[in-house]
């Protein structure tokens, strides 16, 4: 079902060759918020100990500023089931480090930090993912059946509600893509997930090329997660005619001392394959 | 407000109704006087005119033709002149002396073929209008669609209408059309009497309804009669020709996008006549000769056919079929069209009661193809409606209408068939309902004195809803639930299921709905009238995207989505001046309506059995004032319209709980608009040349711009200002066109005409839709304009014969 948003500005983009154009607008500027990264990845086959949580604030909308690093915070990551706390050492940098982290499946964490005088706090489930089973490049799917395509075979354990973040990243690229997907009508199955660049005409972007590497990641997310981050991915890149009307994304963080003063960002524990694919000539 | 307070005023309002009837129905009785009766048509071709007055001159005896060209005057004994007159058409003044019951059916002809004998008067066509009651109406002769300018020369009924003040549209390349700050789906659509569920050819480009097969557009803006039903926004009656009786026809036309083909005559002898219209678009053809494997198409056909079978019984037989299909690669395939047909049988009672039995049916679906993920998604909505009307001219000062009608709906919300046994899709099906919307109506029209006429009616509507599937229990009863630490809506936990039976009936909703309209006569040139509707709709269109999409689907009410209920007040002051020449017509309206969804942040509608867990009910008003000054006759016609408007919607927590959508408070609806000025002008140089011209000016579209943003995965994430307070630049353009009829045709059979057209002229970027994001090489954020349409020109070939 992602296809249908791409299919419609496809097809209107057949029809006629609407034109698109960088304009100057003037935007709102909303209330400064507490940014929070706090993304607990286990990579599948590691110890999964070392782990970076990222504070950082909102900025206006056209700001270019990147320093928002928050730094003289207190987070701290507890183990609900086994008691366990894992303090997060302030680096200086808006990073906060803990070398002793110990994922455990199925287990619920919980983060509190303390910033400003306020506290924010937040719960999420360690969620397991499954292998992928094969990596291969292909032409004739995607969207355009002439450029390369990368696959990312895999099979959907066999209870329903299983859901997944991809994260697509070609080495040299500045930006990563990010796709989601759950198992409602693909339940048990071996999946098929194909990714392809297309051609853009606005930018110098071009697809995929033998040589080309491309860094692949699947997680196992949470079904709360699955909602947060569908909602976040649709509104990237700005939205259309026909999307819904873009919302605020409220992610599970949760200011306890002044709720309308909540954060952005997520807490997110997640299992997660990695893999990589060079394209080769076909 | 509570039911029981809402209920209140209905009742009272219902027992004052049937009170006025009764009194009409014994005003009536004990007069002596005679009726003439029959049918007026268009002298050249034999169609039926809808809406032409017939009155006696001299008094305020009279009326105006129904939908098959009946009229029917009641009038003491004498010597009178008949006198007809219809909008375009000379008039036509008959002595007639009524000693006794006549029948008389009377030709008239159009001021381009005028007859040296008849005189052209132009006092009597507006009087009607002034007396009438009907307000909040816009007819639009066809002929006039055809003067004015279009894109890629298609003629749009549907963008015709929205030159006109009340009427808005979603933007440029949306479908469909807004009246009176309501929604779309708010918009009862009806060809041939068939609802049309989708409005737009190429999701909203063109407009399925070709202008050859179309004799008149009628769209009710508020003041609905009674006998309509089913939509809270509007009522847009469109009616096909019935075809050329007396003579064999042609027309055609060549365009840049779509040739079109219309083949009319008589049939069954004189007894009848059928009309075959043919449109065909061949972008697709172009493409694929430029080696594209994309394609896009579209065609329709109208068919249409009567038989007299003597006098007093006449059966029509007419049907649309439209179709879209798009093809991206070898990857994607779709279709999708609506296709109707109607059975009317015409009978005249006496020459005081006339009747039409309708069977109609109507269809939209669409399919897709999903080649490489080897499935197939096909979605429907059927109805069958049987329908029969009825309108008794009761005496001068009555006449009544009433009748009953009955939709049997089959909605086919989609299903997911696997195309190949390889695919990674498993087959789904989603619940199929169905649904019985029924209707009672009746309704008079009542000279209550010289000076004031009133029109009042009631319609009892009836939903109910068949099993045949299961329904979801949820904790306590709630399918959404607001999470209060998060700040967000959650879908609500299932607790099982109830199981309803094909038999079983879910839920059924009635309603009362009283119509009443007042006309007060201020002088011979000026009038004031004033007008309440309560209308109800069961059937409802989910989406949420800021524009409707053609695969959005049809939901009935039930359970957890209630009937939408709407009140519409409207005043409104008429002035015709400078003999008519001019008229001026200023209508200000009030509107409410209840039980309006809208959709939870992340809602997911694709697939979705369970749409309660993604919606909450909410509410809209709309208010506004409209300014339309017209000039009717002369080489110079047009028209300058302005709407000043607001439209909102609010959706609480209710159940839910929490706030609501937006924090509860009021926000646009997307198609609120200010200010929109439109201006069409038609300039008549010679029997050669012509001239159109359009000029558009409007508030932009509400939307929601970022008013922030943060880094997170790598990538600059942006928040949003709350919904739809932003709003895009303003739209405005401005379009030409110049019709030229070579002389050479002029006294031949065969006729032809070029139209040259420019669509926006001064090739203005009117943002469609302005997009936020990161540039994908600096990671800087950045606006990005979507304009359609630049300038635009256009070249069409007309021909007949």
């Amino acid at each position: 079902m992602k296809t249908l948003k791409k299919i419609i500005l496809g097809i209107t983009a057949i029809i006629f060759a609407s034109c698109e154009d960088v304009v100057d607008v003037e935007v709102q500027e909303g209330p400064k918020r507490l940014v929070v990264e706090a993304s607990l990845d286990w990579e599948k086959g590691t110890d999964g100990n070392v782990q970076t949580i990222r504070l950082r604030e909102s900025t206006p909308f056209f700001n270019t500023n990147t320093n928002t690093e928050v730094t003289g915070a207190s987070v701290v990551v507890t183990n609900d089931d086994n008691g366990a706390i894992y303090n997060f050492e302030d680096q200086g940098n808006g990073e906060y480090l803990t070398m002793n982290f110990e994922p455990i499946l199925g287990q619920t964490y919980s983060l509190r930090i303390e910033y400003n005088g306020e506290v924010y706090t937040a719960e999420e489930t360690m969620t397991p993912v499954t292998d992928i089973t094969n990596v291969f490049q292909d032409r004739k799917d995607g969207f355009d059946d002439e450029v390369l395509e990368v696959h990312v075979v895999f099979t959907d354990p066999e209870e329903v509600g299983n859901h997944y973040l991809f994260k697509f990243q070609r080495e040299g690229d500045l930006l990563p893509d990010l796709e989601e997907g759950k198992d409602e009508f693909l339940n048990g199955n071996e999946i098929d997930w194909w990714y392809e660049i297309e051609e853009d005409d606005n930018t110098d972007i071009e697809p995929f090329k033998p040589g080309d590497v491309v860094n692949i990641g699947m997680y196992g997310i949470s079904k709360s997660y699955y909602d947060y981050i569908k909602i976040l991915i649709s509104q990237l890149g700005g939205v259309g005619l026909f999307e819904s009307t873009p919302v605020d994304v409220k992610g599970n963080c949760i200011n306890i001392t002044n709720p309308e003063n909540y954060a952005f960002g997520y807490f997110r524990l997640s299992q997660v394959v990695k893999t990589s694919y060079t394209f080769v000539e076909d | 407000m509570n039911s029981k307070s809402q209920l209140n005023p209905i009742i009272k309002c219902t027992i004052w109704l049937l009170w006025s009837l009764f009194l009409g129905c014994m005003s009536a009785i004990g007069q002596t006087s005679h009726t003439i009766s029959g049918t007026i048509t268009d002298k050249s071709n034999g169609e039926t005119l809808f809406g032409a007055s017939v009155f006696l001159s001299g008094t305020t005896i009279g009326g105006v033709t129904n939908e098959y060209g009946f009229y029917s005057v009641t009038a003491p004994e004498g010597k009178y002149i008949l006198s007809i007159s219809y909008m375009g058409y000379n008039e036509l003044n008959i002595e007639i002396d009524l000693n006794h019951d006549m029948v008389y059916d009377v030709e008239i002809s159009e001021f381009s073929t005028a007859l040296e004998e008849v005189v052209v008067m132009a006092d009597e066509p507006e009087r009607v209008i002034l007396r009438k009651p009907e307000m909040s109406v816009v007819k639009m002769n066809i002929g006039t669609v055809k003067q004015m300018p279009v894109v890629l020369g298609e003629l749009d009924v549907l963008k015709s209408l929205q030159m006109l003040p009340g009427v808005t549209n979603n933007g440029e390349g949306t479908g469909g059309f807004h009246v009176r700050g309501g929604a779309q789906d708010q918009n009862l659509v009806l060809l041939d009497e068939a609802i049309i569920y989708n409005t737009s050819h190429m999701f909203g480009f063109f407009s399925v309804f070709n202008a050859d097969a179309i004799k008149d557009v009628k769209l009710y803006k508020g003041g609905i009669p009674a006998s309509f039903g089913g939509r809270v926004s509007s009522v847009l009656d469109i009616r096909q020709k019935d075809g050329n009786s007396k003579n064999f026809e042609l027309n055609g036309g060549i365009g840049v996008i779509s040739s079109r083909l219309t083949a009319e005559g008589p049939v069954f002898g004189d007894k009848g006549s059928f009309l075959i219209a043919g449109r065909r678009s061949y972008v697709d053809l172009l493409l694929k000769a430029a080696g594209d494997e994309n394609s896009v198409s579209f065609y329709d056909l109208n068919l249409k056919t009567n038989y007299s079978i003597n006098r007093n019984n006449k059966l029509f037989l007419s049907g649309y079929f439209g179709r879209d299909a798009f093809k991206l690669g070898s990857s994607f395939d779709s279709s999708y069209g609506n296709s109707t047909g109607n059975l009317r049988w015409n009978h005249i009672f006496n020459d005081r009661l006339f009747s039409n039995l309708s069977a109609i049916l109507s269809r939209y679906d669409y399919d897709l193809e999903f080649a490489q993920d080897e499935f197939e998604w096909l979605s429907s909505i059927t109805n069958y409606n049987l329908k029969y009307d009825f309108k008794y001219y009761l005496s001068d000062a009555f006449k009544l209408d009433f009748g009953a009608n009955g939709i049997y709906y089959d909605f086919n919300p989609g299903e997911v068939n696997p195309t190949a046994e390889t695919s990674p899709v498993n087959p789904l099906k989603l619940d199929q309902k169905k649904a019985l919307e029924s209707g009672l109506y009746v309704s008079a029209e009542h000279k209550l004195s010289p000076k004031l006429t009133a029109q009042y009616g009631l319609r009892y509507s009836a939903f109910s809803r068949f099993g045949g599937q299961p329904i979801s229990t949820y904790a306590n009863d709630r399918p959404v639930v607001y999470n209060p630490e998060l700040g967000i809506y959650e879908r609500g936990e299932a607790t099982g299921e109830t199981n309803f039976d094909k038999g079983d009936v879910i839920e059924t909703f009635g309603n009362i709905e009283p119509r009443v309209s007042l006309a007060y006569l201020l002088n011979e040139e000026s009038s004031i009238k004033a007008g309440y509707s309560r209308t109800a709709q069961y059937i409802h269109l989910l989406s949420n995207t800021s524009s409707v999409t053609p695969l959005d689907v049809w939901t009935p009410s039930g359970p957890f989505i209630k009937p939408q209920l709407s009140n519409q007040y409207a005043l409104g002051y008429f002035h015709n001046f400078k003999d008519m020449v001019y008229s001026l017509e200023v209508e200000t309206y009030y509107k409410t309506v209840d039980n309006r969804i809208d959709y939870i942040d992340g809602s997911d509608l694709i697939g979705q059995n369970t749409i309660e867990t993604e919606i909450l009910n909410g509410e809209m008003r709309a208010y506004g004032l409209e300014l339309l000054l017209r000039k009717n006759e002369g080489d110079f016609t047009g028209w300058i319209a302005y709407t000043l408007s607001k439209s909102e919607q609010r959706t609480l927590g209710g159940t839910a709980g929490g706030p609501g959508i937006n924090n509860g408070n009021w926000y646009n609806a997307s198609f609120d608009r200010t200010h929109d000025i439109s201006l069409s002008g038609a300039y008549q140089l010679n029997d050669q040349w012509s001239f159109g011209t359009n000029l558009v000016f409007q508030s932009g579209r509400p939307v929601t711009y970022p008013n922030g943003q943060y880094v997170y995965e790598d990538l600059s994430i942006a928040s949003y200002s709350p919904r739809n307070s932003d709003r895009l630049p303003a739209y405005h353009r401005m379009d030409v066109s110049i019709n030229y009829k070579p002389r050479k045709y002029q006294n031949k059979r065969f006729k032809g005409e070029w139209v040259f057209s420019v669509y926006n002229l001064y090739s203005r970027k009117n943002a469609s839709s302005i997009s936020f994001g990161q540039n994908l090489e600096t990671g800087a954020n950045e606006a990005t304009r979507t304009a359609i349409f630049g300038i635009v020109p256009s070249l069409t070939y007309n021909f007949k014969f």
